[in-house]
């Protein structure tokens, strides 16, 4: 599991490429730490390389979604398949995120 | 051995080439010789003929002038007896003697002794022609020339008629040779008084012997005496007798022949010479009183001369007859053998094909039906290779009660494909023995093989797992054609442009899937059945497949039959271009689940998450093997990691090392998953499920696990059984 930060365009964007089990969530928990201080700017997740997501996955996304809130940041998924988005549907989070 | 039985039958063929030689030969000879006989008896005839011929007309020449001079002397002598008492007329009957005749060189009387008392003891009136015509007369007797004494003078009186002499050189020999004709002259008392002769050149004798004569045939006149009157060899004449001439021979036949000739009789004989040259001597006597006799000589080289050249000529003829017929023999002799050699060599390349194409038909599934004992799946499969060997390939087999099945078309054809053919094939077998996944199959075996493609060649492969339980068809298309699913309608099955298997290592190849229903049927074929041709080069074509589909008969073994019939059909009597493959699978019914396998898998982890990872390979494997679909798999990962990685959190106090174990069975249609732990008691399914239709402010960061598994999962129970938590998990699949 990879995880990559970047801004682009005022918006920071974080690519994730492989599974996301809980065992990988500990790295990306880390990895996901700039996030943290998005101060309004929108978050994009490309989950156009993520094959899998656990409930701890789900957990991080959803600190992700609360701390943007705070600070007035929009969070979008972008590219996430049908069983990641099944996963999604299943457990409510599909009225949480905008999805792009 | 081989070499020897080549060598030996080679030795054979030239033996009966030089058979057919010699039986030709022989043939020829036998021919030529008895032409030979032939022509030699006749001319043999010939020359007898030409002998007498030739012996009667010198006769008849010759009789001619001594029958003429007979004729004129006897008349003569009649005149003579009248005019003898007038010595000195006797001249002017000698002068109109010789001047009448040609032939004559002089005439003569010779009286006996006294006759003419007045005369002396010698009378002898001579009339002499000379060369240039003029006639001399004068008497000749005297003491010098005693013609009393002489040979020819005793002998025509003793002869009392007429009478030849010996030939003789003339005494002045100007005048060649001579022989004298006499006749005797009598007074009326009947007494003897005379001799009336005439001299006769004898130099057109050898001119008729020799004039006549050439190099085939000589001939030979001698006197009474045997001297040589004419021959070729004028130097001979006169100055020899044959006897002198034969003597020197010592060949008895040719003594024989002279004193037969000698006693005036005729005959012929063979005589051989020195060098052992055959000769043919044809004599007869001439008739008249000259006592000669005459002899043709035919030498047989001479005679057969010609026969020879051409005998010569002809065995000339055969011998190159025989050359030439030897040399195309041996030519053609040759030609056979490399002809033979080829064969051979092409028989040898034949059988290896033929043993060829029975491996590579021994690779594909042959009894039909393959699975006598099983009633959910029925298949048929028929390969029709366009040469010995082709590139297509079919496969199937079942496995874990899921049938594993392949068809591939390889680049090119003949030798090289089928050698492809043969890898490709080992390769589905090797690569899914273990693997499940279609695509991953493909993945594999396109690494595989692109690795070692020097040739660049290539297979279009279509690999289909299908789920006998399930009816899950998941499958992955490399390039192949698209693949039929017939069951109220006929449609193709909707596939991604892969690349074909072997081009390019690593290409991602994707997986489809659909779900096939009880009695659906799927019709794989390669493109040698969508490009088979007619006679007119018309295309199959796909169109054409499908509008046959509609018509055939679902049940595998029928439906390739009616196919097959179809191509004949269209095709007629068009050479088969490619090679083509037919495969039909139908999915008769659900496997019966209520088969319980004994395939229990087991999987044990600390209390650890970084080990989650095993978790997911152990589950995906085990969902695979059952022909779960991947976002069942998925789905059915996330729930169970969900409970164990709960137990890896809580079950055990902090730092303490705790297990976690998991299996893993099939049974009654559903995927059944324990999980034990020997941790504090807990039971999950007590768990309150969280809102999900809270907002983000109100939702809770944790709380999704029980929930997410109760979702997706069909059964949960929890047990405590031997101081260890037993939570079972269960998945219709």
């Amino acid at each position: 599991m990879n995880t990559i930060i970047k801004e682009q365009n005022g918006e920071l964007i974080a690519i994730f490429d492989g599974r996301l089990d809980t065992a990988a969530a500990v790295q990306t928990e880390k990895d996901l730490a700039p996030l943290a201080n998005c101060a309004g700017k929108n978050i994009v997740l490309d989950c156009n390389a993520l094959d899998y997501i656990s409930s701890s996955g789900l957990r991080l996304f959803l600190t992700i979604l609360k701390n943007a809130k705070v600070q007035g940041s929009k969070v979008f998924i972008a590219g996430m398949n049908n069983d990641i988005r099944n996963v999604f549907s299943m457990t409510g989070f599909t009225q949480l995120f905008e999805f792009r | 051995m081989r070499k020897k039985l080549s060598k030996w039958k080679r030795s054979l063929q030239v033996r009966n080439g030089l058979l057919i030689l010699i039986l030709a030969a022989v043939l020829i000879q036998i021919n030529s010789a008895v032409q030979y006989f032939f022509a030699r008896n006749g001319i043999a005839q010939e020359v007898e003929q030409l002998a007498k011929t030739e012996l009667k007309v010198k006769n008849m020449e010759i009789l001619q002038v001594v029958k003429s001079v007979e004729t004129a002397v006897n008349n003569m002598s009649w005149i003579i007896e009248r005019q003898i008492d007038k010595p000195d007329s006797l001249y002017m009957i000698e002068r109109l003697l010789v001047s009448q005749n040609n032939m004559l060189t002089g005439a003569f009387i010779g009286f006996v002794a006294d006759y003419y008392p007045e005369r002396g003891r010698w009378f002898e009136p001579y009339v002499k022609r000379y060369d240039d015509g003029t006639l001399i007369e004068r008497q000749i007797g005297s003491e010098n020339h005693d013609y009393l004494n002489a040979q020819w003078f005793l002998d025509g009186i003793a002869a009392d008629s007429g009478y030849w002499s010996e030939p003789y050189l003339d005494n002045e020999g100007a005048e060649g040779m001579i022989c004298s004709y006499t006749l005797p002259v009598h007074d009326a008392d009947g007494k003897t008084i005379a001799l009336i002769g005439v001299d006769i050149s004898l130099n057109w004798l050898v001119d008729m012997f020799i004039t006549k004569d050439n190099n085939k045939q000589s001939s030979v006149l001698v006197s009474r005496n045997g001297y040589i009157l004419a021959c070729p060899d004028k130097t001979l004449v006169m100055k020899t007798t044959i006897n002198e001439i034969t003597d020197q021979m010592n060949d008895t036949t040719v003594d024989r022949i002279t004193n037969s000739m000698l006693q005036g009789d005729s005959g012929h004989a063979e005589v051989r010479n020195d060098r052992g040259e055959k000769s043919y001597i044809y004599y007869s006597p001439v008739e008249g009183g000259t006592g000669w006799s005459m002899a043709v000589v035919f030498a047989d080289k001479e005679i057969y001369r010609g026969l020879h050249t051409v005998a010569f000529q002809l065995t000339l003829l055969m011998i190159l007859g025989l050359a030439l017929m030897s040399f195309i023999m041996y030519r053609a002799a040759r030609g056979y053998m490399r002809l033979q050699t080829i064969n051979a060599e092409k028989e040898r390349i034949g059988s290896e094909l033929r043993i060829a194409s029975n491996i590579q038909m021994g690779m594909l599934p042959k009894t039909f039906p393959p699975y006598p004992d099983r009633d959910e799946v029925s298949m048929f499969g028929s390969l029709v290779s366009a040469k010995e060997v082709g590139g297509d390939l079919y496969d199937f087999y079942i496995r874990d009660e899921q049938l594993f099945f392949c068809i591939g078309d390889v680049s090119g054809k003949g030798v090289p494909a089928s050698l492809v053919m043969a890898v490709t094939r080992s390769l589905f077998r090797m690569v899914s023995a273990h693997e499940y996944a279609p695509d991953k199959m493909i993945m594999q075996m396109n690494n595989a093989m692109s690795e070692m493609n020097e040739s660049s060649m290539f297979v279009t492969l279509f690999v289909g797992v299908l789920n006998l339980r399930s009816g899950l068809l998941r499958y992955c298309n490399a390039g192949h054609c698209p693949v039929a699913l017939m069951n109220k309608t006929v449609e193709l099955l909707p596939v991604d442009a892969n690349i074909p298997v072997g081009l390019m290592p690593d290409w991602k190849y994707s997986i489809q899937q659909t779900f096939l229903q009880p009695n659906d049927t799927i019709f794989l074929y390669t493109d040698g059945l969508t490009e088979a041709e007619n006679l007119t080069h018309e295309l199959f074509g796909e169109a054409r497949m499908m509008k046959v589909l509609q018509t055939v008969s679902r049940s595998p073994q029928e439906l390739i039959a009616n196919v097959t019939d179809a191509i004949h059909a269209f095709v007629g009597n068009a050479e088969q271009s490619d090679d083509i493959t037919l495969l039909a699978i139908q999915f008769n019914k659900y496997l019966n689940d209520t088969t319980k396998t004994n395939d229990i898998q087991t999987l044990t982890l600390p209390n650890n998450v970084e080990t989650v990872p095993q978790l997911s390979s152990f589950i995906e494997d085990m969902a695979e093997k059952h022909g779960v679909d991947p976002s069942v798999i998925m789905n059915i990962n996330l729930a169970i990691e969900e409970v164990v990685v709960n137990v890896m959190n809580y079950a055990y106090p902090k730092d303490i090392v705790g297990e976690v174990n998991i299996t893993a069975t099939y049974e009654n249609r559903m995927l059944i998953f324990t999980i034990r732990d020997s941790g504090v008691p807990f039971d999950p399914t007590s768990a309150t499920s969280p809102d999900i239709d809270l907002s983000v402010d109100e939702r809770p960061i944790g709380g999704l696990g029980i929930f997410l598994v109760r979702q997706i999962m069909d059964e949960i129970s929890y047990s405590y059984e031997n101081n260890q938590n037993v939570l079972t998990l269960k998945k219709k699949i």
